[in-house]
């Protein structure tokens, strides 16, 4: 069975839905900008959404205020994308679509915030009592509340995997025969947690983040959130996409560090192939992991260097959005996706003096190419990794 | 629908730890005043810095493989928690909020919600999948969900590890619950189970939630724990009856969970 992937936006620092975030790409734009986040004095560069804060969450769900919430609810509304899900509602019904969203860190900045304010007594203020936001579900149900899907709803939270394990999950699910289709996604907003947690471990740079670049020091965070409708066969007559294959695997080494070898990455990529039919050869390009730290961007590299052939076309997107953590599954299938149907395969952003003991070498400049598989890879903390192959369908 | 064998059972809480104990009070006993959670397959250097809510995963999930012969190595993981390690969260947050600059790299990376597969992973040096979810209120019904479709649609062993941790202050007015309580599941695929307790026949409908029926076991006080619904489901799975239970999943559908036992293949 074939799994058909129809409408998908993504919104991130790189631009509010597909129309600015092509237009980034394609002018070589990052949505990069030094830290301004309201609360946090880390000496940074982060990928914040512009105007995020004023968003307001649609009359009668203001229970469900969040940071995060804005986001995904600011994220839904581009593209047509909300009127797809309404359109798909009405043919298939409410019940046989599922709702799988991928977060790291979910509403948390709406808990920091109640904590900042916590009475006397220790309980959180009147405001923040809010039993469906204070939890790790927190955007797969707002995602269901607010497009009154009422098939299984669950969120992923496996570090910076999340969102690309969404596939993965849907695919089992359509494929058992659970639903027909189901609403993927990640919304990943900046907070303090992140910020500082990442700051802890001395992996967030005071540059601009400059992926597969020699100078390279560190990550930085970004917010986003994308969405796509992935259906069983037949579903879409328009879809010009789909799922060719997906790859989840442990690196079991470390919680947080990667394995030297890129042993889990390795594994995911293989699986990945396997389940497509598809030889390294057959695919294209790769949207890396690329995260800027010295070590993953090394491993990587290596990883790559071990499956793949120069044929094939590698970048990291980072410099445009950062890092998006959950996010960054869905953010990053949305542009391979995006590259597929354009024909604009994004370079490296910001890689400028490229480090040349990788073993792999990326494209730094956009290239105008015809894409019939591609690969987008996503490894987390907790040795979580995941690969997700996207194909085109012919005719 | 999906069909999947189960071949071992963990559980943890304040009151019981194992298969065995919990199945003792089902039948009468009292309880353990207080079980040790102390998971040998953590080696101790690791243990001293995993948090506790690792540590009830871990648990649960090398007891329920005991109880089936399978090599740990091999098994996918689902851990599954609606308000995930509330102690951690509460570590982060206070510290944001007064001193942000001096927060823990360990529990910062011990905070990200797949924390305890992470650690399963590295202790039984497994590279098979491993995923972290969430269903707030739903999350039974969710990880049974992902974790039959994972063991149909990939063919492998599947465990699911279930749990809810104790609420620290601040929480109370949105998770009103002090009672911890982890619950490991092993599915397998149909035939890849020698002796299975019994098989799952899982399926999701719309309709009516089923009736709030809170467990009761002399002793042992778990109300408010969103995941005690799973008790129902462990105590059908204990006496041995062949029967539906039914766990919300969505606001207005179920999962509903046929048990049959083996005819004469029972565990043990």
């Amino acid at each position: 069975m074939r799994l058909e992937i129809g409408p998908y936006t993504a919104s991130s620092a790189a631009g509010i839905g597909l129309v600015e975030m092509r237009e980034s790409i394609v002018t070589k734009r990052t949505g990069l900008r030094r830290n301004d986040l309201e609360g946090c004095d880390l000496d940074t560069w982060i990928g914040r959404v512009e105007g995020l804060e004023k968003v307001a969450l649609p009359e009668g769900l203001e229970h469900l205020q969040s940071r995060n919430n804005q986001l995904a609810w600011l994220g839904l509304q581009q593209d047509g994308f909300l009127e797809s899900i309404i359109d798909l509602k009405s043919r298939i019904g409410a019940d046989r679509i599922g709702v799988i969203i991928g977060t790291s860190t979910s509403s948390i900045g709406r808990t920091e915030e109640a904590y900042e304010r916590l009475l006397p007594t220790e309980e959180m203020p009147e405001e923040y009592r809010q039993p469906h936001v204070h939890t790790l579900h927190s955007p797969g149900l707002f995602v269901a509340t607010v497009t009154g899907l009422t098939g299984p709803a669950m969120t992923i939270s496996t570090a910076c995997s999340s969102s690309a394990k969404v596939f993965a999950s849907a695919s089992r699910w359509i494929h058992n025969g659970f639903v027909d289709a189901v609403l993927v996604g990640g919304v990943d907003s900046l907070c303090n947690s992140i910020l500082y947690g990442f700051n802890s471990l001395e992996l967030i740079s005071a540059n601009q983040c400059r992926p597969f670049d020699r100078r390279r020091d560190g990550i930085n965070i970004g917010e986003a959130c994308g969405y796509a409708i992935v259906t069983r066969e037949g579903f879409l007559p328009d879809a010009r996409l789909h799922l060719a294959g997906y790859g989840e695997s442990s690196a079991a080494y470390h919680m947080a560090h990667p394995h030297p070898k890129g042993r889990g990455a390795v594994i995911a990529i293989d699986l990945a192939l396997e389940r497509a039919g598809l030889t390294a050869d057959s695919i294209d390009y790769v949207n890396l992991h690329g995260t800027a730290t010295p070590a993953n961007d090394r491993i990587e590299g290596r990883v790559l260097a071990k499956r793949f052939s120069e044929r094939t076309m590698a970048s990291s997107s980072k410099g445009w959005t950062g890092h998006a953590l959950g996010a960054a599954g869905i953010l990053e299938s949305v542009i391979t996706l995006e590259a597929m149907s354009t024909g604009v395969i994004p370079g490296t952003l910001n890689c400028e003096e490229m480090d040349l003991e990788i073993e792999f070498q990326v494209i730094t400049a956009n290239i105008d190419a015809e894409i019939r598989y591609a690969i987008s890879n996503s490894f987390g903390f907790g040795g979580n990794n995941a690969t997700l192959i996207f194909g085109r369908i012919d005719g | 629908m999906a069909r999947v064998d189960l071949a071992g059972v963990g559980i943890w809480s304040k009151s019981f730890s194992g298969w065995e104990q919990f199945c003792a009070v089902v039948n009468g006993a009292s309880v353990d005043a207080d079980p040790k959670l102390k998971p040998e397959l953590i080696p101790a250097r690791e243990r001293r810095r995993a948090p506790q809510f690792v540590k009830m995963a871990v648990e649960v999930m090398d007891q329920a493989c005991n109880m089936a012969d399978v090599d740990r190595s091999s098994v996918a993981t689902v851990f599954a928690s609606g308000m995930g390690d509330m102690e951690i969260t509460d570590y982060m947050c206070r510290t944001l909020a007064t001193m942000p600059r001096t927060i823990s790299p360990t529990k910062f990376h011990n905070s990200v919600h797949n924390a305890a597969t992470g650690y399963w992973s590295i202790a039984t040096e497994s590279n098979a999948p491993a995923t972290a979810v969430s269903g707030y209120a739903n999350s039974s019904a969710i990880a049974l969900l992902e974790g039959a479709t994972q063991a149909i649609e990939e063919n492998i062993p599947v465990l699911v590890a279930v749990q809810e941790g104790a609420a620290p202050n601040p929480f109370k007015s949105v998770y009103d619950s002090d009672q911890p309580l982890a619950v490991s599941l092993l599915l397998m695929p149909t035939g890849e189970c020698s002796s299975p307790i019994c098989e799952f026949r899982i399926g999701v409908s719309g309709g009516d939630l089923p009736e709030e029926k809170p467990v009761s076991l002399a002793g042992v006080d778990l109300n408010g724990n969103f995941i005690v619904e799973l008790l129902d489901l462990l105590l059908v799975v204990a006496e041995g009856d062949n029967r539906r239970l039914d766990l919300p999943i969505s606001p207005s559908g179920t999962l509903s969970i046929n048990v049959t036992r083996p005819g004469n293949k029972g565990h043990g």
